[in-house]
């Protein structure tokens, strides 16, 4: 793909190792030859071909194709791949923790979580106890109507008797509510098998074009692990005060468990980044005092053990983050290659600026209800700021919007040429 | 014994806040009144959160706790309180978008400052919006969305208030993806950052009325 195998690399071969090297040199802060540009593209250059997020839920060929047409019309350096959970794969199954376009929401709205408490506040003490056994007995029942029948399966760990799985697991594949759920989870497999089939082609098709995707394995803050997924952010919000103990408990069991499961991954898959969203971490959820206590130990232990792993962590730092600044400041330099949402960005170049690459952040607001001339503006801005150590990425503050002007995401794209060429 | 209750809520102690809200009303003292004390608290929270010594969970804590004193209450409430409200506020999520905690807390804020607030929970199309404030005779409406992608709904709202004729109804947005850029290209008349900044843009427009 890379051309390693071709001792005479093609024009669009060289321009994928250029575009890669630019990326890679930025995020160790070594200047590369211009400011590279990674845009996180969920739903933007889809729509530019008329494939709306219920389309691209559905239809991962036509969603695929219309993808790799449109964005690389743009000339970024490296792309995330669209793509999210497929609709029929949730259908099939029942999934209750998710809403999506082309089932619960409008055509062109996207996906969203249904946050609520999926474990309850007086249930630590068996999550604790047994936590796998806890997520799929009591949970995956309460997240897919689907998976009900794992809530009348016995405890796992009395399925390790030498005979008992096989008289158990009989007798239960024989009861039709779970011989039901088996055969929608093999339908929910062949659905999954060509829908990543579908992305896998679009990577393929863009590598040829001479454009690389980042593909990251997926790892959470353990604290937004609990938050996200299990307690919902008023339940966790209530356990900080309420039973802080066992909050911490969860997320000291939950870490290192997080660590081995996304380093093994890696190496499974071959990847080199850990893509991290951050939710719950950002500036308006909690003071620093509650940051230090609840939240940034076990994600700097995450974040660390993967750079010893080699592995970049890719954290998304969504929403205002300028707070956490003397956080950011404590881990390695030209190791993390984060992404910007809102910040104070004079504060970020004195106190981040030779720690991590800055990748961000032209205001969704102004791709949005802005003008070329404002998109323009901040693009010069970020560069003046960021741009003496090499130490930038453009892209928009949360990706690009699917309802960013298009006249706004050239001006942004046109601008690193002009201004960003070192 | 009401300064007790304010203390116990300023303090995020809700047993202690319930056991004093019984001790008041074992000792007559109205339940209005005992809501009162539970909307002073709330005040002193919001006054913290305001000048960034309080966060969300300060928030999220204490509307929890006013929320089950006024359960508590509920039963021994007559009528809908002696105080005058100073204005009706219709609230919700726009089309499409599904998040409510930051919606919740606004209304709990604008509830404790002395608005009357129907909440008209999420995904909430313009058409109800327009009909929810022709029904209450809403003073003002509050847009909330959380992405980018409540934008286009909360612009289309807004249009059809503008088309139903409703031009003196007061439309404020907020959440995540709102600055004054797209306030001013959907045509809203305010925006806010947080609960607070709502609670302050919905007093200056019924003191703009009064």
């Amino acid at each position: 793909m890379t051309g390693k195998d071709n001792p005479q690399p093609n024009k669009n071969q060289l321009e994928y190792q250029a575009r890669e090297k630019r990326v890679w040199d930025a995020v160790r802060l070594q200047k590369p030859d211009r400011v590279p540009i990674v845009c996180y593209d969920e739903y933007f250059s889809l729509k530019l071909g008329g494939v709306t997020p219920a389309d691209a839920y559905y239809d991962i060929e036509r969603a695929a194709a219309a993808f790799v047409e449109n964005v690389t019309k743009f000339n970024w350096d490296m792309i995330s791949l669209f793509g999210n959970l497929p609709g029929e794969v949730g259908e099939t199954i029942g999934l209750t923790s998710n809403k999506w376009a082309g089932c619960h929401l409008p055509a062109n709205q996207e996906f969203q979580f249904v946050e609520k408490e999926y474990m309850l506040a007086d249930e630590y003490d068996q999550f604790l106890k047994d936590p796998s056994d806890f997520v799929i007995r009591k949970m995956w029942p309460r997240m897919a109507t689907g998976l009900g029948p794992f809530g009348e399966f016995p405890s796992f760990l009395m399925l390790s008797h030498a005979y008992t799985p096989i008289y158990e697991l009989a007798m239960l594949a024989g009861q039709p509510n779970v011989r039901e759920m088996l055969e929608k989870l093999i339908a929910m497999g062949e659905q999954m098998n060509r829908y990543t089939a579908g992305l896998d082609q679009a990577v393929s098709a863009l590598a040829e074009k001479g454009y690389p995707v980042f593909i990251e394995v997926p790892a959470h803050a353990p604290f937004d692990w609990i938050s996200d997924y299990f307690r919902g952010i008023k339940g966790t919000m209530m356990d900080m005060f309420y039973q802080p103990d066992k909050l911490k408990a969860a997320i000291d069991l939950i870490t290192p468990q997080m660590i081995d499961y996304t380093i093994q991954t890696a190496k499974e898959m071959e990847l080199s980044t850990v893509s991290i969203p951050l939710h719950r971490g950002a500036d308006p959820f909690m003071s620093n005092d509650q940051y230090a206590e609840f939240y940034w130990p076990s994600l700097k232990e995450l974040l660390l053990s993967l750079i010893e792993a080699d592995l970049t962590p890719m954290p998304y730092w969504e929403g205002s983050y300028s707070n956490r600044l003397p956080f950011l400041a404590e881990l390695p330099p030209g190791k993390i290659w984060g992404h910007f949402e809102v910040i104070d960005l004079h504060k970020a170049k004195e106190m981040i600026g030779d720690v991590m690459v800055f990748w961000g952040n032209v205001p969704s607001q102004t791709l949005i209800s802005g003008t070329p001339e404002q998109t323009r503006d901040s693009v010069r801005e970020l560069i003046d700021i960021f741009g003496d150590n090499g130490g930038l990425i453009i892209d928009g503050s949360v990706g690009i919007p699917k309802e960013a002007k298009l006249e706004n995401v050239i001006a942004m794209t046109e601008a690193v040429f002009d201004y960003g060429v070192y | 014994m009401s300064q007790t209750l304010i203390e116990a809520i300023t303090s995020f102690n809700k047993e202690g806040a319930l056991s004093t809200t019984d001790e008041l009303l074992n000792a007559n003292v109205k339940p209005e009144e005992i809501l009162d004390h539970g909307r002073t608290a709330m005040k002193i929270i919001g006054d913290k959160f305001e000048c960034g010594e309080y966060f969300l969970p300060e928030l999220i804590i204490s509307g929890d706790i006013l929320s089950s004193i006024a359960e508590r209450l509920k039963p021994f409430l007559t009528g809908d309180g002696t105080k005058e409200k100073l204005g009706v506020v219709v609230f919700g999520t726009v089309s499409g978008d599904i998040h409510d905690i930051a919606k919740d807390i606004v209304i709990s804020m604008l509830d404790v400052n002395g608005f009357v607030v129907v909440d008209l929970g999420v995904d909430v199309s313009a058409q109800r919006f327009v009909e929810a404030a022709q029904e209450h005779q809403a003073d003002m409406v509050g847009l909330s969305g959380f992405l980018t992608l409540a934008i286009d709904p909360m612009r289309e709202t807004i249009a059809a208030f503008k088309a139903a004729g409703l031009n003196d109804v007061k439309i404020m947005i907020g959440g995540g993806p709102i600055n004054e850029l797209v306030c001013e290209d959907i045509g809203a008349d305010a925006w806010g950052a947080n609960a607070i900044e709502a609670v302050a843009i919905s007093k200056g427009w019924v003191g703009e009325k009064a």
